[in-house]
């Protein structure tokens, strides 16, 4: 019964999938059949959205990586409901495994292990703020370079079973760096005109100091996802004895 | 005076990150939600007064992201901001974690009501669902675990869903701006039916709508009172009208049709599975699928007929108001002090639909618009809905109202003063004019 | 070649669809939904292919790119499925000290 059920639903979700992919065309952003409406000003507007992050992303962002620029700028509201997500998720890991006081034995590691992953932390954690400080100019950016970070840590609990982070420090970090992120859009508010405007000078497209508030807020993106995912990891791993 | 409506959102978001640093969580919290209390009914006045209010972000749309405020989406936020405020008062002893959790859901059900872009609008689903799932499971009983995780698991199926649906309607349009795909859709093509189909069954997870809403009683019962009266007034009511949002954007007749025939269904199925329950939490839960099928049925008629928005009005504020008060109500076994006998009566009396409550307005209009269409099935189901809803809220109250157990003063009055909002709505008449000024969209 | 990608998307999809619907297990279930996320993830990717395109990183020779738009969404969708994702596994711990099993009957009961 429940298997007929699942044949059936998956198939109906195959074949509506399938047969919707039958009616997407090739897209052509520079063509003329596409254009766009000003939902504010109404009429119509002889460009695509496409090709007008393509054309303009470095005169208006200062940022050489286009999707950078999306996430941080263009559509950075997105991105701070997204860290929100982020840490709404990882409060709701505290608050949910602060009651199991669970006490599992694990075996020590191997004295390579222990050794080595002393010796190869303090590059993945510069490799993860490399990711993040660069984000503008190469691929990658504060949730990969946060991941990374998390992954450092994540190392040494593997190697250690008694390493813990301490909880207070990990929710200052986050706390700072969300605190950072909605102050930089109210700043925008204040210096600009718009929430989460640039309101920095661009400086020299492609240098490290450029792209005005994209860098600052993708380092304290960087921050705050190594907080939350080592936090989670951490939460996860059991209570401190 | 100029009005941010962002504010609505960025406040309580700042406030939730630094909550672990400021310690004090319940006088906080309260202090945010009176603020944007305060801050939507000025934004209220002013797109009352001086028309639709835009809010860009970062860049102009539909480059960037913009907030786009009208009589309706104004009215919801201080809908949801106020119930939240005076729904928090009852919560006797408040953790950290909790505030966080409680602020981020109702920031982000505002948002979603003000958002004009369909990715943010998901990105807002999205917070309202993993703090619900948090906030469902906070009593870590058995009962509360086995409704979060059936919670989860649909809100999961619900948001992928709702992203196939996106990914359709961006590869038509290439933007995903939801004023932007409006004024571009001109005829009904089978790609947009489809990813209209995709997100009217992702939103309506959240929506409490029929196809996907076995959560609803798990979660409902599994949760604490005041939880369960937050998600009843917050992220459903937010989601219902993003559906609103939706049929407006679709607005062709096979949507309207597809979204009558699902509130239709709900309402059967919602009302009369609610006749059959014995447990009180689950009852109102399953009540509150029915009412969400009224809802919808009043939405499948904004093509129709000029009644339609103001019966979607009043039926979504009543219904938010009211079942609000009884989740809060249901907490304990009987009604005990006289406020709360009073808010009860109240409440239930607006649910079935008698005057002057504001329940009533919503479903005098409904018919009101059913008649004008010459409907009649559908004014059959909706009495026959109402004479069901009669019944098992009779039985509902002639239990609650013997048993006696002292309640203090703080549980007691919120559900009082939710309730004094339902008899205010349904006797004052200014809410009428409002009403009818404000299109879903454009006024 | 772009149709291999489109049957693929369709069916993680459905793979994911039948897993939430016939298994009890509640690892199991959530492994199924997360394979309706990559499904969902490589479909918006998919949509924003453009053929011939390169990633859109402007510096010099290239004059076309793919649309970076669904890239920046699916780096949301990503970071939204790993939140859900860790809640969930806190979610089946706390189920399984409770009950002592990870069955889970009730998902398909209305």
């Amino acid at each position: 019964m429940r298997r007929m059920a699942g044949i059936v639903l998956a198939a109906l979700l195959f074949a509506c999938i399938m047969y919707a992919f039958t009616f997407v065309k090739t897209y052509d952003y520079n063509s003329s059949d596409y254009y766009y409406t000003d939902p504010i000003e109404g009429g119509k507007v002889n460009e695509t959205v496409t090709g007008h992050y393509i054309e303009n992303t470095k005169n208006e962002t200062g940022a050489i990586n286009a999707v950078t620029a999306i996430v941080v700028e263009y559509r950075g509201f997105d991105t701070l409901g997204e860290v929100t997500v982020l840490f709404t998720a990882s409060t709701g890991v505290s608050m949910l495994l602060y009651s199991l006081h669970q006490r599992r034995k694990r075996r020590e590691a191997n004295l390579i292990l222990k050794e080595g992953s002393k010796i190869v932390l303090p590059f993945i954690l510069l490799t993860g703020a490399y990711i993040f400080i660069h984000g503008h100019l190469t691929p990658g950016g504060g949730f990969p370079g946060g991941s990374v970070i998390a992954s450092g840590f994540l190392l040494m609990m593997v190697a250690y079973p008694k390493y813990f982070l301490k909880e207070s420090r990990v929710s200052i970090t986050e706390s700072v760096a969300g605190m950072i992120f909605v102050l930089i859009g109210m700043l925008g508010l204040v210096f600009a005109s718009y929430f989460l405007e640039n309101f920095l000078s661009l400086g020299d497209v492609g240098r490290l100091f450029s792209a005005g508030i994209i860098p600052i807020i993708y380092i304290a993106i960087g921050f705050k996802v190594g907080a939350e995912l080592s936090g989670i990891m951490n939460n996860l791993k059991g209570v401190e004895e | 005076m100029v009005i941010h409506p962002v504010l609505l959102i960025a406040i309580p978001l700042l406030f939730a990150f630094l909550m672990p640093l400021l310690k004090r969580a319940k006088a906080v919290t309260i202090i945010i939600l009176l603020f944007n209390t305060l801050l939507a009914i000025l934004m209220f006045h002013n797109v009352y007064n001086n028309g639709p209010l835009y809010e860009i972000i970062a860049f102009s749309p539909p480059i960037g992201i913009y907030l786009y405020v009208d009589n309706i989406a104004a009215l919801l936020a201080v809908m949801i901001n106020l119930l939240a405020f005076i729904n928090f008062l009852s919560v006797e002893k408040v953790e950290i974690k909790f505030a966080m959790l409680y602020l981020l859901a109702v920031a982000s059900s505002t948002g979603i009501v003000i958002t004009g872009d369909i990715f943010n609008m998901f990105v807002f689903f999205e917070i309202a669902a993993v703090s619900s799932y948090a906030l469902v499971a906070w009593k870590r009983d058995k009962e509360a675990l086995e409704g979060a995780i059936k919670y989860m698991v649909l809100g999961s199926i619900a948001s992928v869903l709702m992203l196939v649906g996106i990914a359709f309607l961006y590869s038509e349009f290439r933007s995903l701006n939801i004023y932007d795909i409006m004024n571009r859709m001109d005829e009904g093509s089978v790609l947009i039916l489809l990813s209209f189909a995709f997100l009217l069954t992702g939103i309506g997870v959240e929506a409490e709508i029929f196809p996907l809403n076995g959560w609803v009683p798990d979660a409902y019962q599994g949760a604490a009172g005041s939880i369960a009266s937050l998600l009843s007034f917050g992220p459903s009511k937010a989601g219902i009208y993003a559906i609103a949002r939706l049929l407006m954007i679709f607005s062709w007749q096979q949507s309207y049709d597809l979204a009558l025939y699902v509130g239709i269904i709900t309402l059967l199925i919602g009302e009369l599975a609610a006749f059959r329950q014995e447990n009180v939490k689950r009852m109102l839960a399953y009540s509150s699928i029915g009412q969400m099928g009224l809802i919808l049925i009043s939405l499948s008629m904004l093509d129709s007929t000029d009644y339609a928005i103001i019966a979607f009005f009043f039926l979504l504020v009543s219904h938010a108001a009211s079942k609000g008060a009884l989740f809060l109500l249901s907490e304990r076994k009987g009604f005990g002090s006289n406020a709360s006998k009073y808010a009860g009566i109240v409440s239930v009396m607006s649910l079935i639909g008698m005057p002057p409550m504001a329940g009533f307005w919503g479903k005098w209009y409904i018919i009101m618009g059913a008649m004008q269409m010459e409907a009649w099935w559908i004014i059959a189901a909706i009495v026959f809905s109402s004479v069901v809803e009669a019944a098992y809220f009779a039985r509902y109250l002639s239990t609650t109202m013997q048993e006696e157990e002292h309640a203090s003063i703080i549980a007691a009055y919120p559900p009082a003063i939710m309730a004094t909002l339902t008899l205010l709505l349904g006797i004052l008449p200014f809410i009428y004019k409002i009403a009818t000024i404000g299109g879903v969209i454009n006024g | 070649m772009i149709w291999a990608i489109y049957f693929a998307i369709a069916s993680l999809l459905a793979i994911g669809i039948y897993g939430v619907i016939t298994k009890k297990n509640l690892m199991k279930i959530f492994i199924s939904i997360s394979i309706m996320e990559t499904g969902v993830n490589l479909m918006l990717i998919a949509i924003g292919y453009i053929p011939g395109g390169t990633a859109p990183i402007e510096n010099g020779d290239f004059t076309t790119y793919v649309d970076p738009l669904p890239q920046a969404l699916v780096l949301t969708a990503i970071v939204i499925g790993v939140s859900v994702l860790a809640l969930a596994l806190v979610m089946v711990i706390n189920y399984y000290e409770k009950n002592k099993t990870l069955e889970y009957r009730r998902l398909m009961k209305w």
